[in-house]
């Protein structure tokens, strides 16, 4: 087996309109720059839902999880779309249900409680990560 | 009952991860949103837009929109053209930072303070092109009061033009038909187009095989017709 592994690619939605897509967004950043920079490289959604031919090799074949904000799942869509073997979701509205009293708010700066959601998020994300790491199911 | 839309301009930005362009991008419209023009613009998520978000798609089919994008791949200004109409205008941040010679921006997650000025000066521009695009003068006027078409029994119908399938064409009873659906708050969708158009069919003969050009046409007038009202 070669030493070198396939990094997992992370897309979030990055959605604009709600703090939750910017702690989406901000939770993809914990997850590849943080946590697991070894393991996974975020992938833009535009880029790869408009045919970058980089970003779906990225992809292409793959394991790949999707942060997305809202139930429209957008990140989930696109990368279904995008030839990724396997799609992990980490949705950002179940992690803030497990997460009570939490109240993001912002979206270029996220508050506090939108910081904490995105490491909340970030840690589930990871775990995912981790488990198909060991399952050698992104190598 | 569905809202009409008043009448704004659309901002679309790529928001993408993989540069800290695309980090202006969004930093720069939703300074717009928030604090520039917030009576005057919207945003359109682009990823709701590219997942088929259909309230997204018809808001850039039917009002200006301006795509913000973070590098010339231009992903926001494509989506947009490809899934609803060529954004009025298209704004590169890459390009905009060329020309002011803002080379370190700082890293996507978190820009620099030359990051967060360049998203300022993006931000302005949007502001200035918001404005040009509502003050837009020479707009086509879709109705004239003046036009009135005649009838049999005396009374006068006013009437309106529209270019269906590259052709002006007089639509008796337009005016009225457009005033009652404001009136009755509908909106721009595929049911007021059918619903219009059954309405304008009682007054015009509309062939079979033009239908749904003229369902088209309506829509796009009537799109205009609550821009001028409200």
């Amino acid at each position: 087996m070669s030493g070198t592994r396939r990094k997992m690619s992370v897309v979030p939605c990055s959605g604009i309109g709600k703090s939750l897509g910017a702690a989406a967004r901000e939770a993809a950043f914990i997850l590849a720059e943080d946590l697991r920079p070894a393991t996974t490289k975020i992938v833009a959604l535009s880029l790869l839902v408009m045919g970058d031919e980089e970003a779906e090799r990225e992809v292409a074949g793959g394991e790949a999880v999707a942060i997305d904000g809202c139930k429209l799942e957008c990140a989930a869509k696109g990368l279904a779309c995008s030839g990724a073997a396997r799609v992990h979701k980490v949705a950002v509205f179940d992690v803030i249900r497990r997460h009570r009293g939490l109240k993001p708010g912002g979206v270029c700066d996220l508050n506090e409680d939108g910081l904490r959601l995105a490491r909340a998020t970030a840690d589930e994300a990871a775990k995912i990560v981790d488990d198909a790491d060991a399952e050698g199911g992104h190598a | 009952m569905p809202n009409v839309p008043r009448k704004k301009v659309g901002l679309i930005s790529c928001s993408g991860e993989d540069l800290p362009e695309g980090t202006v991008t969004r930093r720069a419209v939703r300074e717009v949103l928030e604090t520039l023009r917030p009576d005057d613009t919207v945003t359109l998520c682009l990823p709701l837009f590219l997942a088929g978000g259909e309230g997204e798609r018809s808001f850039a089919r039917y009002y200006p929109t301006i795509a913000v994008d973070g590098c010339d791949k231009r992903c926001a200004a494509r989506a947009t053209e490809k899934y609803s109409a060529k954004p009025a205008v298209s704004i590169v941040v890459s390009e905009t930072a060329k020309a002011a010679e803002c080379r370190d921006i700082g890293p996507a997650r978190h820009l620099n303070e030359a990051g967060k000025q360049l998203a300022d000066s993006v931000a302005g521009l949007i502001a200035e092109e918001t404005d040009r695009l509502l003050k837009k003068p020479g707009r086509k006027t879709p109705l004239s009061a003046a036009d009135v078409c005649g009838c049999s029994c005396g009374s006068g119908l006013p009437s309106g033009t529209v270019r269906i399938s590259g052709r002006a064409t007089r639509v008796a009873g337009l005016p009225l038909i457009f005033a009652r659906f404001r009136e009755q708050e509908l909106g721009l969708n595929e049911k007021t187009g059918a619903a219009l158009l059954e309405n304008v069919k009682i007054y015009n003969e509309v062939p079979d095989s033009q239908k749904q050009a003229w369902k088209e046409a309506l829509l796009r007038e009537y799109a205009q017709f609550l821009q001028e009202k409200d």
